[in-house]
């Protein structure tokens, strides 16, 4: 089986991401494609507040009406904390807009950050403390 | 019968006195290392400017593992499937750390996947056989290096490592004999009592010499009481090693691929049943 989708997806050309330290420290973010990213605009499915990565599970539609669900991972929710999200700084149903570096391998998957995390009209998620 | 008592009360009190003073531990006379303290300057290892004193073979070995990590696999960065980082990785100090300071042993608790050390400063000396560890085993000495009558250093030594290991997440490797022994001088800063200073020095066979790094670490400014976090790796992590391949556990349970064209794992000990 074919492991691309169509969907609602836009490879950014644009400067390639950082991965967040507290990610990188538990492990390698190297899997992840950071010079290739990928715009995903879907809604948020659930929102997992976890050690050693929290995780957002984003529902994008794709052309063809299809939805197909992201696996994003993300930091700790220490370093998070820190730039002032909690458990419910998004919540099941929210719109959001991502730049997320994907697997390599172009499977649903990829790492996600707050810095790259915005609401579908530009506005962040949380205001920086 | 009432001076009996009397005498009775007051050798109780000497004898609780004398046993007391074995214990006796005081605060004044160490540097004030008290509330959390966070990594400063990044998580790699190697210093911005310097270039890892890797052997030939070893630098080899980085990188293959650069190239690995590049088409989607972990190199030789052992932490992913939740393996602690071990020493001296650790002292990164990925997620804040607490320091406390008693009589026999001073102790650096971590929120990061619960990478506590014990740093005996009892006096004991190394045992001939030692039960490794990831975070291996420390021995330290108090120092009053300004002979004010307070220490300010704390030098340890570290033995007895396990593997596998690295430097960092880049997968900069440590030796697979796990001869490592790591030296450390802990300080406050002179002029800065919330600035912490690690110099450690990493004697390990994947050098070609004694390494040594500065770690700093800055002490969290707040009045509020401090909350600490339950770092636990195991409890959503989705990185999967099966044979020598690794995988990403999606959200619903499933393998997914981390290569281009990976194929899935061997499912000889399955019974499959045709369809």
């Amino acid at each position: 089986m074919s492991m691309k989708r169509e969907f609602t997806a836009a490879l950014v050309g644009a400067a390639a991401l950082i991965a967040t330290s507290a990610a990188v420290a538990h492990h390698s973010t190297a899997m992840f494609d950071q010079e290739n990213p990928v715009e995903l605009v879907g809604v948020v499915k659930e929102f997992k507040f976890t050690n050693p990565h929290t995780f957002v599970l984003l529902e994008v539609k794709g052309t063809d009406g299809s939805a197909t669900i992201w696996t994003l991972e993300g930091g700790t929710p220490s370093s998070l904390t820190r730039d002032g999200w909690t458990n419910k700084s998004i919540k099941p149903g929210d719109e959001i807009k991502m730049k997320i570096a994907p697997l390599r391998s172009g499977a649903p998957g990829g790492s996600w950050s707050a810095e790259h995390t915005h609401f579908p009209d530009g506005k962040p998620i949380v205001l920086a403390p | 019968m009432h001076y009996r008592g009397l005498l009775g009360v007051i050798v109780t009190a000497a004898a609780l006195s004398a046993s007391a003073g074995a214990y006796a531990f005081d605060e004044s006379k160490y540097p004030d290392l008290k509330g959390m303290w966070r990594g400063t300057g990044g998580n790699k290892w190697t210093p911005a400017g310097q270039k890892a004193p890797l052997t030939p073979e070893y630098q080899a070995i980085y990188e293959a593992n650069l190239a690995d990590q590049a088409a989607g696999g972990h190199g030789t960065d052992p932490t992913y499937t939740c393996l602690p980082p071990g020493m001296p990785r650790q002292m990164n100090v990925y997620e804040p750390m607490e320091v406390v300071v008693t009589a026999g042993t001073t102790h650096l608790l971590m929120e990061h996947i619960h990478d506590s050390r014990r740093i005996y400063t009892d006096g004991r000396d190394w045992p001939e056989e030692l039960e490794t560890a990831f975070r291996g085993h420390s021995i330290g000495k108090w120092i009053d290096e300004d002979g004010d009558g307070r220490y300010d250093v704390l030098e340890v030594e570290t033995r007895g490592m396990k593997g596998p290991r690295s430097f960092d997440s880049t997968g900069l490797p440590l030796h697979e004999d796990n001869q490592t022994i790591v030296k450390e001088r802990i300080y406050l800063d002179k002029a800065n009592p919330n600035l912490l200073h690690n110099e450690i020095t990493t004697i390990d066979h994947a050098l070609t010499r004694p390494w040594t790094v500065m770690k700093n670490y800055r002490r969290a400014q707040t009045k509020e009481p401090i909350w600490w976090r339950e770092s636990i790796c195991a409890e959503n992590n989705p990185h999967v090693r099966i044979g020598k391949d690794d995988y990403f556990v999606s959200f619903d349970g499933y393998l997914m691929p981390v290569r281009k064209d990976q194929a899935p794992p061997d499912l000889k000990y399955f019974k499959q049943t045709r369809k």
